[in-house]
């Protein structure tokens, strides 16, 4: 029972592993057309890649737009979380209604009324999409920043250092932000990487006028399949020193015992 | 050292009383202990008086000073939590001087402070540590420190000893007591463990649904109390109807109230001309200790006696003894 239990978990390994080994590989192969494995293998697409000024900008525009929506996330939205959590816990029922609101929208629905809604105004689509990425990333930030307060009780924490005499102010920033840092952080990390691989709405709102990386895998696409492979690779590999950053301060956290 | 003073202190969450006409003298460099059962309100006093919470009406002054308007960081009140709330991402050095760096002293001062009371509180080996690298009982140490470094007018204790094993629970309430006493600090104790409550207790009150049922010295709240929660709640005692003590002693006692308290250990066998006999029959005895509890019935009553170990006198289970309790030991309840 317990080998047919591995063959079965290797099988499953395989069929999951193999398109990712298949596209890398692509990624590294002079030709790839009548041959079970490459012809032969090369630099040369991630060279190019890397070379083109195109993929350079589009993967500055992605990481402005997911790294500008987290960022007000963080500036705007945890805050309120810290203040809704730790003083008004009632008020927590509309802010999981919200959450819910965020997975009940397609994104097909979501991009027609943006389009419809700002449209005729004066504001530019992108900020309107980042706008929507902002909230978007709301159950990400909602849930990793309660947890991290509820794990270090944090209203405790403050209670404890204005009771030492420090201010509000100086009692979330040297008290409760670096106990909670490392939730936070694995909360903006995961809201990144999510963001940075969102497709429909940039492409549907603004489409090729602000392309980033996904829009531009997709004109690649229909070029070169080992670019596109390529740009998938450099995806792949940063998303998994993401992961590995989130899974090493993930780690760390649940160390830090229950004071 | 300080006077607190609460005249008529209410507090209400939401429609329910949770504190009703609380009034409270605590003189300085006193030990005062609210003792009560979970949901009493004793925790919400420690709160209005820190100023995490505000009261629903009355008044609360500390030497004198109303403390309506005074934020919790300007009061001089400290407070040790029962979970510690000890600063996860700070070393023991770091928790005892914080209180100190934010109130701006001079970096020397803080830290021939901070070593005083790390010493105090004797955990010169941990002074790097981190909270999770230290056990409950150390924790504890941290916190208490912590907030005695500030020297602050009152020192308040929620439950502080409660998440720790009896054994260590047992030697720091010594501890806390020889250090108050040091200090000469005053402090008000949270706990609804009563033996606790009679350990370092200058004064106890007994608190019951939101209100204070008694008031008065270890020894008085022990040997009187007025009321059939406070009988109950801080020892064995044995508690009748008038009827019931009636059929039990065959006679009426000379003061007369609805209900009487019976301390188990004030039942003996030495048979005395003053004293009330009570006829019962033997059920099981428990050996708690030092201390011996038999179990007594006698008209459809159950009482408990009990004796020393070493001078216990042995009961046969199902035989009937005649027992003897002094008339000043049955006392009327209000």
């Amino acid at each position: 029972m317990k080998k047919f239990t591995i063959v079965i978990l290797i099988l499953i390994g395989i069929y999951l592993a193999l398109p990712i080994l298949a596209t890398a590989l692509y990624a590294f192969s002079t030709e790839w057309n009548k041959t079970i494995l490459p012809e032969g293998l090369t630099f040369e697409w991630i060279r190019t890649l890397f070379q083109d000024a195109r993929f350079i900008e589009a993967f500055g525009r992605s990481v402005l737009l997911s790294g500008g929506a987290v960022f007000i996330s963080i500036m705007f939205i945890v805050p309120a979380i810290f203040v809704i959590v730790l003083y008004f816990p009632s008020l927590e029922k509309w802010f999981q209604a919200s959450i819910v609101m965020v997975y009940a929208f397609p994104g097909i629905i979501l991009s027609v009324g943006i389009i419809r809604f700002y449209s005729g105004t004066s504001l530019p689509m992108i900020l309107a999409v980042m706008g929507v990425y902002v909230i978007s990333v709301l159950p990400f930030m909602y849930q990793g920043t309660r947890n991290s307060l509820r794990n270090v009780q944090g209203r405790q924490l403050m209670d404890a250092a204005e009771l030492l005499g420090a201010s509000k102010m100086d009692a979330f920033r040297k008290v409760l932000l670096p106990s909670v840092y490392p939730g936070l952080f694995v909360s903006s990390l995961l809201s990144f990487s999510v963001l940075f691989g969102e497709f429909v709405l940039i492409n549907l709102v603004v489409g090729s006028q602000f392309e980033t990386v996904q829009i531009y895998l997709m004109t690649k696409l229909s070029t070169s399949g080992h670019i596109a492979s390529a740009i998938v690779f450099v995806y792949i590999v940063l998303m998994g020193i993401l992961t590995l950053v989130m899974a090493t301060l993930t780690k760390k956290a649940k160390g830090m015992k229950r004071t | 050292m300080s006077n607190v003073v609460l005249k008529d202190v209410h507090k209400q969450y939401q429609d329910a009383d949770v504190l009703t006409g609380i009034d409270m003298n605590i003189e300085d460099g006193e030990f005062v202990t609210l003792l009560g059962p979970s949901g009493c309100g004793k925790s919400t006093i420690l709160r209005i008086l820190s100023g995490l919470t505000d009261a629903t009406g009355g008044n609360v002054t500390i030497d004198g000073k109303d403390m309506k308007k005074v934020p919790p960081k300007n009061r001089q009140v400290g407070m040790v939590f029962q979970s510690y709330a000890l600063f996860p991402n700070m070393t023991v050095y770091e928790n005892v001087s914080f209180g100190l760096k934010m109130r701006k002293q001079p970096a020397n001062e803080v830290a021939e402070q901070v070593e005083k009371m790390i010493n105090l509180v004797g955990l010169q080996e941990k002074k790097a540590a981190y909270p999770h690298e230290l056990s409950g009982g150390q924790q504890q140490r941290v916190a208490l420190a912590r907030s005695l470094v500030v020297r602050p007018k009152v020192l308040l204790l929620d439950e502080p000893l409660s998440a720790l094993d009896a054994q260590i629970r047992k030697h720091l309430q010594v501890e806390l007591r020889t250090i108050q006493r040091e200090l000469n600090m005053t402090m008000i104790l949270v706990t609804h463990d009563q033996e606790e409550a009679m350990t370092v207790s200058d004064r106890i009150f007994v608190m019951n649904q939101g209100k204070i049922a008694q008031e008065g010295t270890p020894s008085e709240i022990y040997t009187q109390p007025r009321t059939e929660f406070v009988a109950n709640f801080i020892g064995r005692y044995n508690v009748f109807s008038k009827e019931q003590l009636g059929k039990l002693i065959g006679k009426n006692t000379e003061v007369s109230a609805d209900k009487y308290a019976i301390r188990p250990e004030a039942i003996h066998v030495q048979a005395q001309s003053s004293a009330f006999k009570l006829s019962a029959i033997a059920g099981d005895s428990i050996m708690n200790g030092n201390v011996i509890r038999t179990t007594f019935h006698a008209d459809n009553q159950q009482f408990t006696m009990e004796q020393l170990h070493h001078q216990a006198s042995v009961f046969e289970k199902g035989m009937e003894y005649q027992l003897f309790v002094e008339p000043k030991d049955v006392i009327a309840l209000s």
